[in-house]
């Protein structure tokens, strides 16, 4: 109970910094009129590819795939901002505490998840009808809590790469790039999954937000809640494989730097 | 000045081989490419392949155009060097050129990678009917570029965030730049801001260089980009000295 209890307090903390580097980064204004409308120059753009192919489907499809993967795109953030830790000098401090440096770490970046969601959020629920796509309004809603989850488990993917991307700190926005675009590929944003040949498929079904995004477009095309609450516990499945293999990731990176003394100042 | 250019494209290389975040482009337009080229061909048009192939490549360059530009100064400032480079006797405008400019022309491979990706991948064979020309429009092309990120490096230095400006520039500029989708498709009202948008006349004549019929008003074309790469220059350059006379005074150079 007191483990629980301390983790609780250390990741209060955790997002208690994280807010704040939010603060330092974007004002209201800067993130309303810079990033916000940078979000939704985004779905905008593959919105106008569909309009270039000539089919409303297409628009529809790119439309409702980007404004999800916008949470995701945001949400990879993580792996810049965890390496920063390093950079700052702080890692070998967060080693040597008593406390998990997973949980620190887990708790370091939630800034990107309330970002993703109010960006997505917006995109879905505002820039869609502006584009012409006309989403049923209440499904559209509780679509939003949808997005959440798979804002979890793309946050535990990208926590992942980021453990990897504090060994190669010199590609540590190569890395969150390629986990971006890898996901905007890969899991059905741009063309359903079956488009890709079969080994590919496997590939995308282990991937956060391929099935948490079928499940949105499934729930936006008004398919049952059973149908729809699957898909989505598959997300969950997949968000809490990946959360234990972050969990071993960082274990790993403690344990070895440790060893072999690379957990060291500056970075 | 031109040594001190070309010392800076020097030590842009030497610190491209240790620091592959730079030439994050090389990894990113093939796979932006397959992002589009898939997008095309789940929908049937394998006719627009090479707008998918121009796209990415123009996102990437322009990206890590902003990458670059602000990286650097991020860099330096993160390091504490930014106030011993902006007193030493040279002009800070130029080093920066230097080291922009090289990652810009070698970013420009990326197309190569998009064609043979878009044959490996999809099996489609970008014909380029207008190969001088587009070598042309793409030296034109990246020197309006390079010209454009001398204003951003400019801003960069007086923003509290370089980050803010990095994150932000790039898809407004990619729907204005026309560079996967052409400027006609924008809203009527949105259109004559594209054309003061270099990317969208070079996106333009670009996607002509690669179509069979032969492009149009080709002069004028190319002259309009190399017309807006030197306005870019010149507000770049006069923006600079403004913005470091300003950090000078202030002290607000570094973190600090």
């Amino acid at each position: 109970m007191t483990v629980l209890r301390n983790n609780a307090r250390v990741l209060r903390y955790a997002f208690t910094s994280a807010m704040a580097d939010m603060r330092a980064t974007y004002t209201w204004k800067s993130w309303t009129f810079a990033w916000l409308a940078r979000i939704l120059c985004q779905v905008t753009l593959f919105a106008l590819i569909g309009k270039l192919l000539g089919s409303p489907e297409q628009v529809e499809y790119l439309v409702v795939g980007n404004s999800v993967f916008i949470v995701a795109d945001i949400v990879m953030m993580v792996c810049a901002t965890t390496a920063w830790e390093r950079l700052a000098g702080t890692l070998p401090l967060l080693v040597s505490c008593p406390s998990t440096p997973f949980v620190v770490f887990a708790g370091r970046s939630v800034q990107w998840l309330v970002d993703g969601l109010a960006c997505s959020t917006v995109s879905l629920l505002l820039l869609a009808p502006v584009l012409g796509v006309s989403l049923p309004l209440g499904a559209a809603l509780t679509a939003v809590p949808m997005i959440a989850v798979i804002s979890v488990s793309v946050y535990f993917f990208g926590l992942t790469l980021a453990g990897l991307a504090l060994r190669v700190m010199k590609a540590r926005n190569l890395v969150g790039r390629l986990g971006s675009i890898g996901l905007m590929v890969l899991t059905g944003v741009q063309v359903p999954v079956t488009f890709w040949p079969v080994p590919v498929q496997y590939m995308s079904n282990v991937l956060p937000l391929t099935h948490g995004l079928h499940a949105v477009r499934e729930h936006l095309h008004g398919a049952p809640l059973p149908r729809v609450l699957a898909l989505l516990s598959l997300e969950v499945a997949v968000g809490t494989a990946w959360t234990v293999i972050a969990f071993f990731t960082y274990r790993r990176l403690v344990n070895s730097g440790r060893h072999d003394g690379t957990i060291e100042f500056g970075g | 000045m031109i040594a001190l250019f070309w010392a800076s494209v020097r030590f842009q290389l030497q610190v491209l081989r240790r620091s592959p975040d730079y030439l994050m482009a090389v990894v990113t337009i093939p796979l932006l490419a397959i992002a589009f080229l898939a997008i095309m061909k789940n929908a049937g048009r394998a006719d627009l392949a090479p707008y998918a192939v121009l796209g990415s490549t123009l996102m990437t360059v322009w990206a890590t155009a902003l990458f670059v530009s602000g990286e650097l100064i991020e860099s330096e400032r993160t390091q504490g060097t930014l106030e011993g480079v902006l007193a030493a006797p040279v002009q800070y405008q130029v080093l920066v050129l230097g080291r922009i400019s090289i990652v810009t022309v070698l970013s420009f491979f990326g197309l190569a990678e998009s064609i043979v990706v878009a044959w490996l991948v999809f099996g489609y064979l970008i014909a380029v009917p207008h190969l001088g020309l587009l070598l042309l429009t793409l030296l034109c092309t990246a020197f309006a570029m390079v010209g454009t990120a001398s204003i951003m490096a400019g801003l960069f230095v007086l923003a509290r965030s370089a980050r803010i400006f990095q994150n932000s520039l790039s898809y407004p500029f990619y729907v204005l730049g026309g560079t996967v989708v052409p400027i006609a498709l924008l809203p009527g009202w949105l259109q004559p801001v594209s054309k003061i948008v270099f990317l969208s006349w070079a996106s333009d004549l670009l996607r002509d260089c690669l179509a069979p019929t032969p492009p149009r008003d080709v002069l004028f074309r190319l002259t309009m980009i190399l017309v807006l790469g030197a306005v870019a220059f010149a507000i770049g350059h006069l923006l600079t000295k403004k913005i470091l006379r300003r950090v000078r005074q202030t002290g607000s150079a570094g973190y600090a």
